[in-house]
């Protein structure tokens, strides 16, 4: 029989029982919704964080202390890169143009009687231009803040708005850990970055920080939690990578092994795209044994849909419908409806996605693959899930099918 | 003299297997010519339905030979034996067997849709059959919007759309008051009077008394094959 005959048929008889019919695509409805929302989803924050390890800035590179894998094995970074690193970096490598060695640490600041945890950053004048921040008011530290230990703050705009509200914190004193510090500059709002919120911490000059906040110091000298360095540009970031190498094995005396590693911000993006992509697929495969289950939910609804039109398919053969065209009939109902479940589990999964969008950052968009995929598999699902009731359908007596009433 | 449209030959059906073994049919031989108008009586569980489906190609002999129009339906594949029933034979159900979604033309259509003939030429040729039976204004009702009697025809106009040489039906007024009984008798013999060889299983003696021939069975075997449906409706009136 014609195939447009059957298809005709399936949806007549779809359309006569549309409660049941949407009830048995519900499960596929929810498949489909979870896989669009899932995918969406995870190449959103791939995206988002690739944007936002691209706002640094393409020709930036980060120099870490450490074996390059004994982080993943969360081994504690060893205190082997000093600020002296930075200092011979700036000064002796020529493809260089800004070098700001930084330490992180967390603390109380307090103003009057307001207190907040915080994120404080001991760092030089030159940080500011690697992660290109604004001035909101004020300025920031001079290097001769840094050498003069100077006690004075740099404050992100949430943190000063948490200790000052409306008012301009301009020369006023705050205290962390108990250290009386002027503010010299308010910086202008940044935003997030991975998770860390830039605007909610305190700046300071590094060695304030290195010998008067944490009193830590090591053999080695003052030494930092990482080196943030800007290449002169785009095409030198590998030059310099090269000759910061060279530069920190004859200062760290290094034979075998290094014990630091450099990440230049093309490397950065690629891991934090590969940890996001496997966040993808992991969500897509929860989503995917969603649809599968509604897959069987189809074989089970039509297998006693079948069990209930005996008397119809023994009348269809009666008048003359081959086994074939009983199994072409079924099998297009059941693939009809995975694959309206899907279309409409796609709706579903772009509501769903455009609302995500609306409660966090993650600007998710619909992606093409993922509703051909959706769409694609929900049909295979019904098909694979239609043989069973299908053939038996098929393979219907129908004497035995005439009889029962 | 002509060949026979139906002959059968030392049929037997047996349903089941081991201790739940039926004989339905033992050793059945019958011959319809065509343009015949036959009626088979007999006790319930004598195996009159069963004969009716393997002669109308819906089910298999367990033994012995059955020729329509001189082909042995024995050898024919699953699909021909679709094609068959799809061509040469129309069927009348008790309980109608209406597909209660589709509409009385839609019901009519059926054979057509599995014939493969193009849809507007289906819609004239349902439309008329159902004309034919005298419902040409009920075209686009439900079954369930229509009278037993007008469902039976409709029924009527669905085994005849086709043109098959052979109508078969299975006690067609089983479900139908006396009245209603005569109006679908009189169809048939319209029908018989264009030419259509009818096989009807009932157990009315009124009902049977229309048809030229009684068959009767008992036992799974035919008992008389030549009755006159006079002698058998005094004889019923008389008891
Ligand atoms: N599918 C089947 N499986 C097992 N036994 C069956 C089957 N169909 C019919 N039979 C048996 O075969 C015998 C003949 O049945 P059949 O339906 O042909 O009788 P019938 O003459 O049509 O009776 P009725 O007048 O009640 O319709 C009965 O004993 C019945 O129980
Ligand atoms: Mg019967």
């Amino acid at each position: 029989m014609d195939i447009r005959e059957s298809l005709s048929m399936a949806l007549r008889t779809l359309a006569a029982h549309r409660l049941r019919s949407f009830l048995t695509v519900l499960g596929i409805v929810i498949g489909n919704a979870a896989v669009i929302a899932m995918v969406g989803v995870g190449q959103a924050a791939q995206r988002y964080t690739a944007e936002q390890l691209a706002s640094l800035g393409t020709n930036v590179l980060f120099v870490v202390p450490g074996r390059e894998d004994a982080r993943r094995r969360g081994i504690e970074p060893p205190a082997t890169l000093t600020w002296e690193d930075a200092q011979a970096i700036a000064a002796q490598v020529p493809t260089v143009r800004w070098v700001a060695a930084q330490i992180n640490e967390s603390a109380l600041a307090s103003y009057g009687n307001r207190t907040t945890p915080t994120a404080v950053t001991g760092t030089v004048p030159d940080f500011f231009r690697v992660q290109s921040f604004d001035l909101q008011q004020g300025r920031f530290f001079h290097e001769l803040d840094v050498q003069r230990q100077g006690r004075v703050v740099v404050l992100g705009s949430d943190l000063a708005a948490k200790l000052f509200g409306d008012r301009s914190p301009i020369g006023e004193r705050i205290r962390l850990r108990n250290l009386s510090f002027e503010v010299i500059g308010v910086l202008a709002p940044k935003g997030a970055f991975l998770g860390t919120n830039r605007d909610d911490a305190a700046y300071i000059p590094l060695t304030t920080m290195a010998y008067q906040l944490t009193g830590r110091r090591s053999p080695y000298g003052l030494t930092v939690a990482f080196i943030s360095v800007s290449a002169r540009d785009e095409a030198s970031v590998s030059a310099a990578q090269f000759q910061i190498t060279n530069l920190l094995r004859r200062r760290h005396k290094i034979v075998d092994e290094d014990d630091f590693y450099i990440r230049t911000q093309k490397e950065a993006v690629a891991i934090a795209g590969n940890i996001t992509g496997v966040l993808t697929i992991l969500l897509a495969a929860t989503a995917g044994i969603s649809l599968l289950v509604g897959g069987i939910g189809i074989m089970n609804i039509m297998l006693v849909s079948v069990t209930e039109r005996t008397q119809e398919i023994g009348l269809r053969k009666a008048v003359g419908a081959t086994e074939g065209d009983i199994l072409q009939q079924f099998l297009l109902e059941a693939i009809v409806l995975a694959v309206a479940g899907g279309i409409l589990g796609t709706a579903v999964g772009t509501l769903g996605l455009i609302g995500i969008g609306w409660v966090t950052p993650l600007q998710a968009q619909v992606s093409w693959e993922a509703v051909i995929l959706a769409v694609g598999v929900s049909g295979t699902i019904g098909l694979v899930f239609g043989v069973a009731p299908a053939q038996r359908a098929a393979q219907l007596d129908p004497i035995v099918a005439l009889r029962s009433t | 003299m002509k060949a026979p449209l139906i002959r059968l030959v030392n049929v037997s059906k047996v349903y089941g297997l081991g201790e739940n073994q039926v004989q339905a049919l033992q050793n059945v031989s019958l011959e319809i010519q065509p343009g015949e108008y036959c009626a088979i009586m007999g006790a319930s569980g004598s195996g009159k339905s069963t004969a009716m489906n393997i002669i109308g190609c819906l089910d298999r002999p367990t033994t012995g030979d059955y020729y329509l129009q001189g082909e042995n339906v024995a050898r024919c594949s699953s699909a021909q034996l679709a094609h068959i029933r799809n061509q040469q034979i129309g069927f009348v159900f008790q309980q109608f067997h209406l597909l209660p979604q589709l509409t009385a033309l839609e019901n009519v259509m059926l054979p057509l849709v599995y014939a493969g003939v193009p849809p507007r030429e289906r819609q004239q040729r349902a439309r008329l059959a159902l004309e034919q039976v005298g419902l040409g204004h009920r075209l686009h009702n439900k079954p369930n919007q229509l009278s037993g009697g007008q469902q039976q025809r409709v029924a009527i106009a669905r085994a005849m759309v086709n043109q098959p040489a052979l109508l078969l039906a299975d006690e067609p007024t089983g479900a139908l008051d006396s009245r209603t009984s005569q109006e679908v008798m009189d169809l048939f013999a319209e029908l018989h009077q264009q030419g259509v060889t009818i096989v009807m299983v009932t157990h009315e003696a009124d009902i049977a008394r229309r048809a030229e021939r009684i068959i009767w069975f008992r036992d799974g075997q035919v008992l008389h094959d030549h009755l006159r449906p006079d002698d058998v409706y005094q004889a019923i009136r008389a008891m």
